[in-house]
């Protein structure tokens, strides 16, 4: 066992991580429709006071978009409208078809392409709602399912509709923003147009230079923030809209989550499997190598003891001393492979005993502090076990090590099992290596092992798993 | 002398009736699993009783908790465990209720015959031995602040040859020193951990593993 190597000295050899960072604690549990990804803000949180408003690019990007989203809405309008009309108007003579499946095509795209600018504008991540494309390269299949999937007649919905909420949204945000514009930079008409007759409620003056004019600017900020208001609140109405044509419905996002998952268990057993495999070659190695090749020496000391036994008996005596040490070598290693296998005290006691047993036979003082109100499973217990006596093992073999301590405690849904030493550090996990495999058998339920170990130490292998397995 | 035996293996239980036979100790009894140890006890009154942990029905520690009923129901049956692994936990567990005449001893002693043999006349005098490995796992367990820190390394040896049951003598002899060297070593590690000073074998035995069964407990 043990295959972890250490870089002593060497260059410096980077924290390794082994097992699966991201299916753990990540996407399996992850929440249904949050925008997921990349941490950008988008207009549904975020603060609502105009000034953060204000420096936040996305209230920008979302009036951007708004101001331009116009020319989408009436280019896909026309498209659509002239198109479909076309298309059905053809279908009489079959051109329509081709015509309308390249329509399809087009509109489908287009609805990506939404997709990706209601993202880069508001910040709210729309997943694709599609249905898996089949394997066949054949157009026809493919352009079937298309016509099959519900999405892509969402997707004709919004581009068709697209026209009269961008026309909506446009005029809205051009009055607001227009009147913003007018107030906010008045000085600067006044200094350019020659003067101005201001009216702000009651009171009325006729301003001739910019200075006389700043009142009005004042004023363009509180409209400011009220254009602000109306442009995030369009932005959301959109963003909703967009997400809810768009995007998938509730038992996709269910669904969609349930093949990652599947995704993600499939891998899981395959590395469970393979780490089965490695342990039993293991087991069969040791065994070859060992007890098998002891107990052969035994009873070959035996065979020439009892052909010795009349003519030679002190050589015979001696022989059977031989033999006699080499049975208790044989038990005492297929004791040991037998604890490697499973610990009887593991499942007699629990944890915390077994562990203060391999503490105890560690050749540096371990110090041991299990914490759990009652037993894990008895698959997460084991695990834990292997881990940190693989830990162990490598402490004694590479770390040159002082001391080490290992912390068994219950965080939240999690068992956590940390092994510690002060030695030289720079352990990496292998692949094929024991602590790899480790990684592999707790990956199997859903639990992670990372090892950290920079150069120099200390080296902190940790394994996060779940104790409602 | 007379023992009984609780082991499920027959060859192992046939192997020691034999060894013991040949030693002139009686073995009045057999069984194969734990429930029935205390009945053999009850009915033979034996000098000893031999158990192994692992039996039928459960597999796991049967023998154990065999024993700790028979001590239970008959303090002062001596009592040697038998066990293909050692662990501080079993015997912590066998100790206590008191280390008089307790034996805990891995499997394969066994083959040592003159050694089996004296601790098993030891033990149904009312002495204690307990398997140095277990004792190793005792001493190797640390935790913070621990007192057993604070021994030399001379100390710690001489602190788990006692553990074992072993008498100043034969530390002494172990050690290579005076018995004199050992009885200040003894008198040193008594001061470290706190311990009442004790006079004669097994009550020194049952201070020192009532100790670290504390610490390991």
């Amino acid at each position: 066992m043990g295959e972890l190597s250490r870089d002593i000295g060497g260059g410096g050899a980077p924290p390794a991580r082994a097992g699966t960072p991201d299916g753990a604690h990540g996407g399996a549990h992850g929440g249904g429709a949050t925008p997921a990804g990349g941490r950008r803000a988008s207009v549904m949180d975020g603060s609502w006071r105009p000034a953060a408003m204000a420096r936040s690019a996305v209230s920008w990007t979302s009036a951007l978009y708004i101001a331009v989203s116009l020319a989408f809405g009436l280019g896909w309008f026309v498209t659509l409208a002239v198109g479909l009309s076309l298309s059905l108007g053809l279908l009489i003579v079959w051109v329509g078809f081709p015509l309308l499946a390249l329509l399809m095509v087009a509109w489908r795209f287009g609805a990506r392409l939404e997709r990706r600018l209601v993202r880069a504008a508001f910040g709210v991540a729309v997943p694709d709602p599609y249905r898996p494309m089949p394997e066949s390269r054949n157009p026809f299949v493919r352009l079937r399912t298309m016509a099959a999937d519900p999405a892509t007649w969402k997707d004709l919905v919004y581009l068709g509709l697209l026209f009269p909420l961008t026309l909506v949204e446009f005029v809205l945000s051009a009055i607001v923003w227009g009147l913003t514009g007018t107030l906010l930079f008045m000085p600067l008409i006044v200094l350019f147009g020659g003067g101005m007759e201001i009216n702000l409620g009651q009171v009325t003056y006729w301003s001739g230079n910019p200075v006389e004019a700043l009142p009005v600017s004042a004023v363009g900020l509180v409209v400011l923030a009220g254009a602000l208001y109306v442009t995030r609140g369009t932005a959301i109405a959109h963003a909703a809209w967009a997400r809810l044509m768009l995007g998938p419905n509730a038992s996709q996002a269910e669904n969609r989550e349930l093949r990652q998952r599947t995704a993600h268990l499939r891998a899981s057993r395959a590395r469970g499997v393979d780490a089965a495999e490695f342990e039993r070659r293991r087991i069969e190695r040791d065994l070859h190598d060992g007890a098998q090749q002891r107990l052969l020496a035994v009873a070959m000391d035996i065979g020439r003891a009892r052909a010795k036994l009349d003519q030679d008996p002190e050589g015979a005596r001696e022989l059977i001393e031989q033999a006699h040490a080499g049975t208790k070598e044989a038990i005492t290693e297929l004791r040991d492979l037998a604890r490697g296998i499973y610990p009887a005290i593991l499942t007699d006691r629990g944890l915390d005993p077994a562990l203060s047993g391999l503490a105890g036979r560690a050749p540096v003082p371990v110090e041991v502090d299990v914490d759990l109100p009652e037993r894990p499973p008895a698959a997460v217990e084991s695990i834990a076990y292997f881990i940190v006596a693989e830990a162990l093992a490598n402490i004694a073999k590479y770390a040159r090590a002082t001391r080490a301590s290992v912390r068994v405690a219950r965080e939240d849904r999690w068992v956590v099992v940390e092994v510690t030493d002060n030695g030289a550090g720079g352990a990496v996990a292998r692949p094929g290596g024991g602590l790899a495999g480790l990684a592999d058998r707790a990956a199997t339920i859903d639990g992670m092992l990372i090892v950290d170990s920079p150069p120099g130490g200390p080296t902190i292998v940790r394994a996060d798993l779940p104790c409602t397995w | 002398m007379r023992v009984v035996i609780a082991e499920d293996s027959v060859l192992l239980r046939e192997g020691l009736v034999r060894l013991l036979g040949d030693a002139a100790i009686e073995t009045v009894a057999t069984v194969g699993d734990g429930p029935g140890l205390l009945g053999i006890v009850e009915e033979h009154e034996p000098d000893l009783a031999i158990v192994d942990v692992r039996m039928p029905p459960s597999f796991t520690d049967e023998g154990l908790r065999a024993a700790l009923a028979v001590r239970e129901r008959r303090p002062g049956t001596p009592i040697l465990v038998l066990s293909q692994y050692v662990e501080e936990r079993y015997a912590t567990d066998l100790i206590g209720g008191g280390a008089e005449g307790v034996g805990y001893l891995l499997k394969e002693r066994v083959s040592d015959i003159a050694e089996f043999i004296d601790a098993v006349r030891r033990i149904a005098a009312g002495g204690t031995v307990i398997d140095p490995e277990v004792i190793g796992q005792l001493l190797g367990r640390r935790r913070t602040g621990d007192p057993l820190e604070a021994l030399t390394p001379r100390e710690r040896e001489v602190l788990g040859l006692m553990a074992q049951g072993r008498s100043n003598g034969a530390i002494a002899q172990d050690l290579v020193v005076t018995e004199g060297a050992v009885e200040k070593h003894i008198s040193n590690i008594f001061a470290k951990l706190d311990l009442q000073p004790a006079q004669g074998g097994h009550r020194r035995v049952m201070a020192v593993l009532a100790y670290l069964g504390r610490a390991a407990a």
